[in-house]
């Protein structure tokens, strides 16, 4: 493998990865797994660009879930008022989040630390108040009522579970491969270069203002990605995707997962919707439940899985193996 | 939008003095809540998410302590200090370990808290919402001043309101605790060279704004009804408040609560369904144009 | 009333253990004695967690009346319930599961506003058999975009509120001469289209009246403040409101110390509700409300019982939610004994223009309507509040057949039929 270039093994890792997905509900004749993996798509989709953000970019985002709202927005008002095929509605979608992010990415990424995080913060709740109060297009509080309609395309009909599946998956997979060649790219390592040390990347003729605001774009663009997703699953789009408890659930997942290893908020989006359906079967107590496991989490571990995981192989590592 | 109602409103005088006292009234327990908050910032430099919940537990317990003793200021105080009590053993086991740590560890470990302490109070006090119900002290008809309406309980509340911003200003500004805990918040490493106990200050001033969060939540009890959850909506307005006003200085919570006061009383007449908008709005407008706040330092 | 529902979550938990033990039993479980379950979706945390309680109370109280009788020739129900938390995709996740994973065949869904489309669709998706018993929108059933053959709902409608609270708050009007309204109501579906519709056919009934000011607060907003000085400024002779809850109680007391009740009179459509009812202090005078679930109304020694039951059982006075899902159970057992089966199809089938007895029943029955597959003849009144037993001494009930003629106008103008 080692003659292969970075970029060739990850899509390979991709492509194994979408065959093993795709070969999982021939397992088990049950929904549950392919229900698992459509939330997980929408939700590991939302938690990875956060990442972006948050592991990579040292930019806080405490209103992330907008986008993911918006992504939703658009597709299903899209598919339900103008009747456009998917393909035409899913790029709607990405669309308007770019452009969305990339008005308010224009006003938040000059801000630094805190103040950055509480701006998107007011501009998510600004967002989510438009959607409550806009009830002739958005629906208010009730959401958009009605399911979407999934016409044809390319053969593909979404009607049918499989076909859902797939699609889902695809786009899953398809968009974390592309945001793993972005981070893996040039501009990735520019950003990691402006989270660790500002003032030396703008001494380096590194033009910050513009690259962060490409990540916020970017990270806009997959959460809304991700927002197409949840809509096909509850089959229309409700406000609370763009409120701060999504937004609150996306960093959740990161921390539990681990901020530096690429496929660290996938497992903690995986882990937190594992352990949030079987508890919810148990007990109406499932905040007392989970508020304790994030305690023992952030107390006693103080970082994510994979990180753990990573700090183990490093110091394993310097133990004088092989370094990778 | 209705801006001509607003314009006339703004023509008449008793108009601007019943919403302006409305905007004080809001303002006043605004304040209540987002004093401890600013305090905790300011000293700490941690932004206490958990500063709702502590409300929500000041006004449970200030429900059951008027239940077994019939007297409001009783159950304020019980509020209060227990709250306060939490605070501490909060601070003391948990919030002392991620003082180093990401703001996000911070937050999910007051968020850990907010989904333990809700299920606590759905326990203890169970789902159903519950209400206080004004004390007979306060059930008397309301005040004309100048033209507006203003009830009894609200005058109590706002002096109450202002007795505690200014004492607040006094301890911080004019007593001698007060200038140790302002240098510990300055500059931690050199008061704790000095010889004084910058753990035990972080702690007092941790569990005082957990104090006064529960206070909060024991003196607005009579006119607010109670249900596990309810800590969130309040986390929201502090945050507003405390944003505004400038995070760490309680001149700004003041100032802050006493502006979103007036904006919820008068925006409600110009734009009676985008309230909740035009405060998120108004967030927007400080934290680009002025980011520290009203009365916060400016950012370089 | 008490406050400590433990007891009732151990109970809940307990019949659901005693319920799995029996099905692990080998040699009891032939075919004719498998459990009929039913998932239900509900709220069970957060702000609405007292929805949640009190529907599934009254579900299980009822689910257990229908076993206890002996079930379905020996095929018990087991109702196997669920927290959505009050959040949409929850909400879808819930229900996917239930039936998919739980083996769940019917679905009774006590989810609000959002949840029950949330529900609806995945039942439209899957093809099962659905009831809703909490959501009181409308164009659940009243939309042909939205309605589902095998989609029903047994709540309340809040057209049929408007429409007898509307001819009742007409008549108090011409008799106190109550020409100045103002209304203040939550800004969220629910509140906007209750209010709208109660002023239309107050308007209708009485043409004089005219609505001076409106007011709409967020729902669970915690400062009703600025909403109470705007209604003082307006000096309307009559407020009407469709606050409920919390939000209710801190509204009439954040009002009653500006004195704003004071030679007004109000109509509030949610005030005849056990749980404001108890929490309320300071009733005002001059109070008017729509029943939400009363004890007295109907008067009947069937109604009497089944709240002295529920009380017995849970401690807790039954809320509004309470009566809907037992009567949702209701309709469903009827159904299965109708049709022998457990079946969906069969039973919606079956459940169309259903009539069953019931003591929540405007006579002494509840119908289920052919033609947008929800209830109707349900007792809904409205009248003068006290602050004591019974609470509502004499109550106007509503006129069905008036109801529905002026409903079928409403749909007709909504473009619905």
């Amino acid at each position: 493998m080692n003659h292969l270039r970075d970029w060739q093994k990850d899509s390979l890792w991709a492509l194994l990865a979408l065959l093993l997905l795709l070969a999982l509900p021939l397992t088990s004749p049950s929904r549950v797994v392919v229900d698992f993996i459509i939330r997980l798509c929408a939700m590991g989709l939302l938690a990875t660009s956060l990442n972006m953000l948050v592991g990579y970019g040292g930019m806080v985002s405490f209103g992330h879930a907008m986008f993911f709202g918006s992504g939703a927005y658009v597709f299903a008002l899209m598919l339900q008022k103008a009747s456009v095929s998917v393909p035409v509605a899913l790029l709607t979608a990405m669309l308007a989040c770019a452009l969305l992010a990339a008005v308010i990415g224009a006003i938040c990424v000059r801000l630094k630390g805190i103040y950055f995080s509480f701006l998107t913060l007011a501009f998510q709740m600004l967002l989510h108040s438009i959607i409550i109060t806009w009830t002739s297009m958005t629906g208010g509080d009730q959401g958009l009522t009605g399911g979407i309609p999934r016409p044809v395309f390319w053969g593909i009909d979404l009607s049918q579970t499989q076909h859902m599946y797939v699609f889902c998956c695809v786009l899953a997979v398809g968009g974390l491969l592309a945001m793993r060649l972005l981070m893996q790219s040039p501009f990735g390592y520019t950003l990691r270069m402006l989270r660790d040390n500002e003032d030396r990347a703008a001494y380096l003729g590194v033009h910050v203002w513009r690259v962060r605001l490409y990540a916020f774009v970017l990270a806009g663009v997959f959460a809304g990605l991700g927002g197409v997703v949840m809509s096909l699953f509850v089959s229309g789009a409700f406000p609370d995707f763009s409120y701060w408890t999504m937004s609150g659930e996306a960093v959740f997942m990161i921390m539990m997962g681990g901020i530096h290893v690429f496929i660290g908020p996938l497992v903690g989006a995986g882990l937190l919707q594992i352990f949030n359906d079987t508890v919810t079967r148990f007990t109406p107590y499932h905040g007392l439940a989970l508020g304790v496991v994030i305690l023992l989490f952030t107390l006693g571990f103080q970082r994510g899985v994979t990180d753990v995981f990573r700090l183990f192989r490093k110091s394993s590592a310097a133990a004088g193996k092989e370094s990778l | 939008m209705e801006l001509t109602a607003l314009l006339e409103c703004l023509g008449s005088v008793s108009c601007i003095v019943t919403q302006s006292s409305t905007g004080l009234i809001i303002g006043a327990l605004l304040f209540l809540v987002a004093a401890g908050l600013t305090l905790i910032f300011g000293v700490l430099g941690v932004i206490n998410f958990a500063h709702g919940s502590f409300y929500m537990l000041g006004a449970y317990i200030a429900l059951t302590a008027y239940r077994l003793t019939d007297s409001y200021a009783l159950a304020a105080l019980a509020a209060g200090v227990g709250v306060g009590v939490f605070a501490w053993l909060f601070e003391r086991f948990f919030m002392r370990r991620v003082y180093q740590s990401d703001v996000l560890l911070q937050l999910l470990v007051c968020y850990a808290f907010i989904l333990i302490l809700d299920d606590v109070v759905k326990i203890v006090w169970g789902a159903e919402f519950q209400s206080m119900g004004m004390p007979p002290a306060f059930q008397m008809p309301p005040l004309f001043i100048g033209g507006g309406v203003v009830p009894v309980f609200y005058v109590y509340l706002m002096s109450a309101a202002g007795l505690i911003a200014f004492l607040l200003w006094f301890t911080l500004t004019r007593t001698r605790i007060g200038k140790i805990i302002r240098a510990a918040a300055q500059n931690p490493s050199m008061t704790s060279a000095l010889g004084l106990n910058t753990r035990l200050i972080y702690a007092l001033v941790f569990s005082f704004g957990g104090l006064l969060a529960g206070l909060a939540g024991g003196l607005a009890a009579p006119v607010r009804s109670m249900s596990p959850g309810m800590g969130f909506s309040i986390l929201i307005e502090s945050f507003i408040v405390t944003v505004i006003g400038g995070m760490g200085s309680v001149s700004g919570a003041l100032l802050g609560a006493i502006l979103i006061g007036l904006i919820r009383s008068f925006g409600s007449i110009g734009f009676p369904l985008f309230v909740e908008g035009l405060m998120f709005l108004s967030m927007v407008l400080i934290l680009v144009f002025r980011p520290s706040g009203i009365m916060g330092k400016a950012q370089s | 009333m008490s406050k400590n529902t433990s007891s009732d979550r151990r109970t809940l938990l307990k019949l659901g253990a005693i319920a799995s033990a029996g099905l692990a039993a080998p040699f009891v479980s032939r075919a004719q004695n498998k459990p009929i379950r039913i998932g239900m979706p509900t709220i069970l945390s957060g702000r609405v967690a007292m929805l949640g309680q009190a529907s599934s109370n009254a579900a299980t109280l009822e689910v257990e009346k229908f076993n206890a009788a002996g079930g379905l020739n020996g095929r018990k129900i087991e109702l196997v319930i669920r927290d959505s938390k009050g959040q949409p995709q929850e909400a879808a996740r819930v229900a996917r599961e239930l039936v998919t994973s739980e083996n769940c065949e019917i679905l009774l869904d006590a989810e609000a506003s959002s949840g029950a489309f949330a529900v609806h669709e995945v039942a439209r998706d899957l093809g099962v058999l659905v009831m809703h018993s909490v959501s009181e929108t409308s164009s659940l059933s009243a939309d042909p975009k939205v309605r589902t053959p095998l989609g029903f709902r047994c709540a309340r409608q809040g057209i049929h509120d408007a429409i007898v609270g509307g001819a009742y708050a007409a008549q108090v009007a011409k008799a106190k001469n109550l020409k100045r309204w103002m209304t203040v109501s939550p800004d969220y579906a629910y509140g906007r289209d209750t209010t709208n519709e109660f002023i239309e056919y107050l308007k209708f009934f009485n043409p004089s009246v005219e609505v001076i000011g409106d007011v709409w607060p967020k729902l669970f907003q915690a400062d009703y403040t600025e909403s109470v000085t705007r209604l003082l400024q307006g000096k309307p002779q009559a407020i009407y409101s469709a606050l409920w809850g919390g939000d209710l109680t801190s509204f009439i007391d954040q009002a009653s110390i500006y004195g704003l009740f004071k030679d007004r009179e109000f109509f509030a459509v949610n005030m005849a509700d056990y749980a404001v009812l108890t929490a309320v202090k300071n009733v005002p005078n001059g109070l008017h409300s729509g029943n939400r679930y009363l004890k007295s109304f109907p008067n009947t020694p069937a109604n009497t019982n089944w709240c002295n039951a529920y009380q017995a059982r849970f401690k807790d006075l039954p809320l509004n939610w309470a009566w809907q899902n037992a009567a949702a159970v209701q309709f469903l057992t009827t159904a299965m004994k109708k049709t022998n089966s457990s079946d969906g199809k069969k039973m919606a089938d079956a459940l169309r223009g259903m009539s069953i007895d019931s003591p929540f029943g405007n006579n002494g029955k509840l119908t289920m309507r052919a033609d947008d597959n929800t209830v109707v003849d349900y007792a809904v009144g409205w009248g003068a509040l006290e602050p004591k037993e019974p609470f509502m001494a004499k109550p106007s009930p509503g006129n069905w057949k008036q109801i529905a003629e002026l409903e079928l106008q409403w749909k007709k103008r909504k473009s619905f039929a």
